[in-house]
């Protein structure tokens, strides 16, 4: 789903790797910007307007679906030039092992990045304002017919569906490791300690990561 | 006016799984629903099933909404904002203590092994997720087929979830999934 955060980040990954280059404001041609509308605005060597920060998450929220790593790629690197790819790559991978809605993570770096914590502010501001603020109003209304016979029916089909999402989203991270029967043994164990025991998953959480940190600690040069 | 003791309670479960969530905030999804639906009973598991499909296919921060909308549920507008503030504050505040005092180690090798020490557990936490919410979605052939049917094409081609969500709500609002 769309704050699952690892398969989206190794596609990124994949897409990073053949350009390396930093976007610098002379060079305006030659860009495979998907928008064919998007200009490079100058680069600014100091202070990206805070206005500009919210803008550009606000765009990452709504548009995230599928995968707001992309999106937010997209404009703080390709757009606006705020972040070379690497800085970008480093921001990922600190948000990869580091907990919450790993998206977030994103617009809280960048914008700590630019402007410090009123940055972050501004990227979070953007990010959930007005999302969240619409959303709540959408969702309200929709939980007030939802004992609606047909709403009731579509929203089931819908989380039926989300679910398998879900599911799939898991199994793609699998998929790499799929050789290495500790990994997947780790994983069918945290699975079914989750999904079928009531264990909470702070003692989930507390008695499998300490073995698989020494496994992975071990297994490490 | 006074805070209910049950939003408290649940502002502070969720400000603690939210700092835990490694791997996304799905991974946390069985715990909360454990939590509100099997232990404090605030929100039916139907209408638990139902947020989530209304999170899920509404664009925006979706965890956050989910969260906002089952403290809407239960305490009304205190209780959206509470437990959605409970959601996000907790890793924004990880995440720019970790960006500022971290960032120049990026390489450092206990990264590299907490990363990949995280994998296992979050896939196992992931699915998990998706299995619990296909229970809770109803447990009918045609609701886990849907299920299995959305992961297979999302696992095979490049497909925009959103097309997988609103194929599977038009199935269920033709009736033939009950």
């Amino acid at each position: 789903m769309r704050e699952a955060p690892f398969p989206a980040i190794w596609g990124i990954r994949a897409s990073l790797t053949p350009r390396s280059t930093r976007i610098i404001p002379t060079c305006t041609t030659g860009m495979s910007t998907p928008e064919p509308s998007a200009v490079l605005p100058l680069q600014q060597p100091a202070r990206a307007p805070l206005g500009a920060i919210a803008k550009a998450f606000l765009t990452v929220s709504v548009f995230g679906f599928g995968g707001g790593l992309v999106w937010a790629r997209r404009i703080a690197v390709e757009q606006r030039g705020w972040l070379s790819d690497a800085e970008f790559l480093d921001i990922v991978s600190l948000c990869q092992f580091l907990p919450g809605p790993n998206i977030i993570g994103i617009a809280v770096c960048t914008g700590t990045k630019l402007r410090g914590a009123p940055g972050a502010l501004a990227a979070i501001a953007g990010f959930l304002v007005l999302p969240w603020s619409v959303g709540l109003a959408l969702g309200v209304l929709c939980l007030r017919y939802a004992q609606a016979p047909l709403l009731r029916h579509v929203l089931g089909g819908v989380s039926a569906a989300a679910a398998g999402l879900l599911i799939a989203t898991g199994l793609r991270l699998l998929l790499p490791h799929r050789r290495r029967p500790f990994v997947i043994g780790l994983a069918v164990l945290a699975l079914v300690l989750m999904a079928f025991s009531r264990l909470p998953l702070s003692i989930v959480l507390l008695a499998l990561l300490p073995l698989s940190i020494a496994r992975s600690a071990a297994r490490r040069p | 006016m006074k805070p209910s003791p049950g939003l408290l309670a649940l502002t502070f479960h969720l400000a603690i799984v939210s700092s835990i969530s490694f791997g996304g905030f799905p991974t946390v999804l069985p715990d909360v629903r454990a939590f509100v639906v099997t232990i404090h009973g605030w929100i039916a598991d139907q209408d638990f099933t139902n947020i989530f499909a209304m999170a899920q296919a509404i664009p925006g921060p979706n965890m956050i909404l989910m969260m906002g909308l089952i403290g809407w549920k239960v305490w009304g507008l205190a209780g959206a904002l509470a437990a959605s503030a409970a959601t996000f504050v907790p890793p924004c505040a990880i995440y720019f203590t970790a960006f500022r005092l971290l960032r120049r180690f990026q390489e450092a090798h206990w990264q590299r092994v907490l990363r990949s020490a995280l994998v296992p557990v979050t896939t196992g936490l992931i699915i998990a997720s998706g299995i619990v919410m296909a229970q809770a979605a109803g447990i009918t052939w045609a609701a886990i087929a849907v299920t299995a049917a959305a992961a297979v094409v999302m696992l095979t081609t490049r497909l925009n979830p959103i097309w997988l969500l609103a194929a599977g709500g038009a199935l269920g609002g033709l009736g033939l999934l009950v």
